[in-house]
């Protein structure tokens, strides 16, 4: 399964709900796939998609806060599951699209596959998840509906030649509108 | 800057409206932190960015955000700060601890101590020195600039040795 079909199944699962993507493909991915203002683009500040969604997960505790994460940039902010997994906001559901590789820069790899991701998230107490097909896509949200967070869901995605196209709204639009989006 | 002051400003500018504090410890300002720790309202981060991108969420959800960070952790922002801070137009007070202020501070924190001003000014962020006698009139014009949806730093002078 490559990252666009898995994000436009999860995306629709999670329908008009926040979502903060990480930058290079998965934002342009999201974008492609369902674009909506309550979609919060992060373009550049690479590993930081996990902090915004946690700030916005402790400040509004009523939303389900959803991040859509890469293998390279978790692996870049690692501190980010330690501060997550103390604050344990129960509201928010990390999921890590893992292709073990930078595809966004010409798919370098990165070391997650020598790595178990899964077991230091479950050493540090957060409700980890991994799974690989569309199926189980499916399953785990509907798995997860009732489930109090912090949850994190290892995606395990395969890389693909396919490009979307690039995120075209200015990044203080993006702010604004998402901003709009939280305040219903 | 005295125990005193630093304590006051963490309360004054509370009460200003500021509600998110997160950052990474800096001693130059620790009675400032403490005093926010003794509320319950400080938030320890990992790393300096990682601050910074808590902020924005808690900005992003409608807050008054300050990150706290020495310059050490200044330096290590500079691409969070000019490619989400800036490109977003997320309002922000950054209270940066000046270490290297004095020629003899200790020895890593000599050179950045020295390239602050100039990183300060090539990265376009506003910033005034905030001391004993000024930070009443200080924090104001800082939680006006938030007002007015912007992105502001505020330097602690490390002035002595220890």
């Amino acid at each position: 399964m490559i990252r666009k079909k898995a994000i436009e199944i999860l995306a629709n699962e999670i329908g008009d709900q926040p979502i903060i993507s990480s930058n290079g493909f998965m934002s342009r991915d999201l974008f492609e796939s369902y674009e909506k203002k309550s979609n919060f683009y992060m373009l550049g500040s690479m590993g930081l998609a996990s902090s915004i969604g946690l700030g916005i997960a402790l400040k509004k505790q009523k939303q389900k806060i959803h991040v859509f994460d890469g293998d390279g940039n978790i692996l870049m902010n690692l501190g980010s599951l330690v501060t997550i997994s103390s604050l344990k906001p129960k509201n928010f559901i990390h999921f890590i699209f893992d292709n073990q590789s930078h595809e966004s820069t010409g798919g370098q790899p990165t070391n997650s596959s020598k790595i178990q991701l899964e077991k230091i998230a479950e050493g540090m107490g957060l409700k980890t998840f991994k799974i690989s097909t569309q199926n189980q896509i499916k399953k785990i949200i509907s798995k997860i509906k009732n489930m109090d967070g912090p949850i994190l869901i290892i995606v395990k995605i395969s890389n693909s030649k396919y490009r979307s196209s690039r995120v075209d709204i200015d990044p203080p639009n993006i702010k604004n509108r998402f901003m709009e989006s939280l305040k219903k | 800057m005295n125990e005193k002051s630093q304590r006051k400003i963490f309360n004054l500018l509370v009460k200003k409206g500021v509600e998110n504090f997160v950052g990474v410890p800096d001693s130059t300002m620790k009675h400032f932190i403490d005093e926010g720790l003794k509320k319950g309202k400080i938030l320890i981060s990992t790393r300096e960015e990682e601050a910074i991108g808590i902020a924005t969420g808690m900005t992003l959800s409608g807050g008054k955000s300050l990150v706290f960070m020495q310059n050490a952790g200044f330096a290590n922002s500079l691409s969070t700060i000019t490619s989400l801070v800036q490109l977003y137009q997320i309002p922000m007070i950054l209270l940066i601890g000046w270490r290297g202020f004095l020629k003899n501070d200790a020895p890593e924190h000599t050179k950045i101590g020295e390239v602050q001003p100039k990183l300060i000014k090539t990265i376009g962020l506003t910033t005034k020195i905030i001391d004993e006698k000024n930070f009443t009139k200080i924090c104001d014009w800082a939680v006006k600039q938030l007002e007015k949806k912007k992105f502001v730093g505020l330097i602690i002078k490390r002035e002595d040795i220890d």
